[in-house]
């Protein structure tokens, strides 16, 4: 799977998790730039990752991440291992 | 990306953790609720209209289930710091006054990463009727 086809699949379930048909995530997204990306449905997207994905992440990984990109690409390293 | 979580904060709670608890409807827990809410519905407050309506007697508001699962997750899991995120309830049959309820819990997931637990419950009338189930996400704080 590419990066791209993550981010795709990435952004859909952030339209279900944040029930917003407009939001479009990209590489260099950030919380700041999704209104309703708070710290309560933060924790719900992870979730929701974590099970589309069937991977795991650790705490610090996730407080490491500086966009959706980052995220992606981890997501990619997971699956492919 | 930040996370809001407590990075010290440790989950007790395991996949597979399952909770067993009674509940009774008593006449003191649906006038409380009337009270509180004032949801005073005919169908709630009238033995005549809900017979008429189909059913037994008069229907025991749904949301008083989850009542009884906000004393599940603030006073029965073994740790206190915890914070519902998330709830869904699904109902099948309606509870009357003075119905004993069974109610089962299961630690479906746990999220490390977010400190998030997953339970899913049911809750049953005469020890197998199912009543409604649903999921509940819970933060630990």
């Amino acid at each position: 799977m590419s990066i791209e086809e993550i981010i795709k699949e990435v952004n859909s379930i952030f339209i279900d998790v944040l029930d917003n048909d407009e939001i479009v995530v990209q590489h260099e997204t950030i919380s700041d730039e999704i209104e309703e990306w708070d710290s309560l449905n933060h924790i719900q997207l992870v979730v929701a990752i974590e099970k589309h994905f069937k991977i795991r992440f650790t705490a610090a990984e996730i407080v490491n991440f500086n966009n959706v990109g980052e995220m992606c690409v981890a997501i990619k390293i997971k699956i492919a291992s | 990306m930040r996370s809001h979580q407590d990075q010290n904060s440790i989950i007790v709670m395991q996949k597979g953790d399952k909770f067993d608890l009674r509940f009774k409807i008593t006449e003191e827990t649906y006038r409380g609720f009337i009270s509180v809410f004032n949801d005073k519905n005919p169908l709630h407050t009238s033995s005549a209209f809900a017979i008429e309506k189909g059913f037994q007697s008069k229907v025991m508001h749904g949301n008083i289930l989850n009542g009884f699962i906000s004393y599940f997750i603030g006073e029965c899991l073994p740790i206190k710091n915890v914070v519902i995120q998330t709830q869904e309830i699904k109902f099948f049959k309606p509870t009357y006054l003075n119905d004993d309820l069974l109610f089962q819990a299961e630690v479906m997931d746990v999220f490390d990463s977010v400190k998030m637990v997953e339970i899913k419950f049911v809750f049953k009338k005469d020890n197998e009727v199912k009543v409604a189930t649903g999921k509940i996400n819970i933060g630990i704080i």
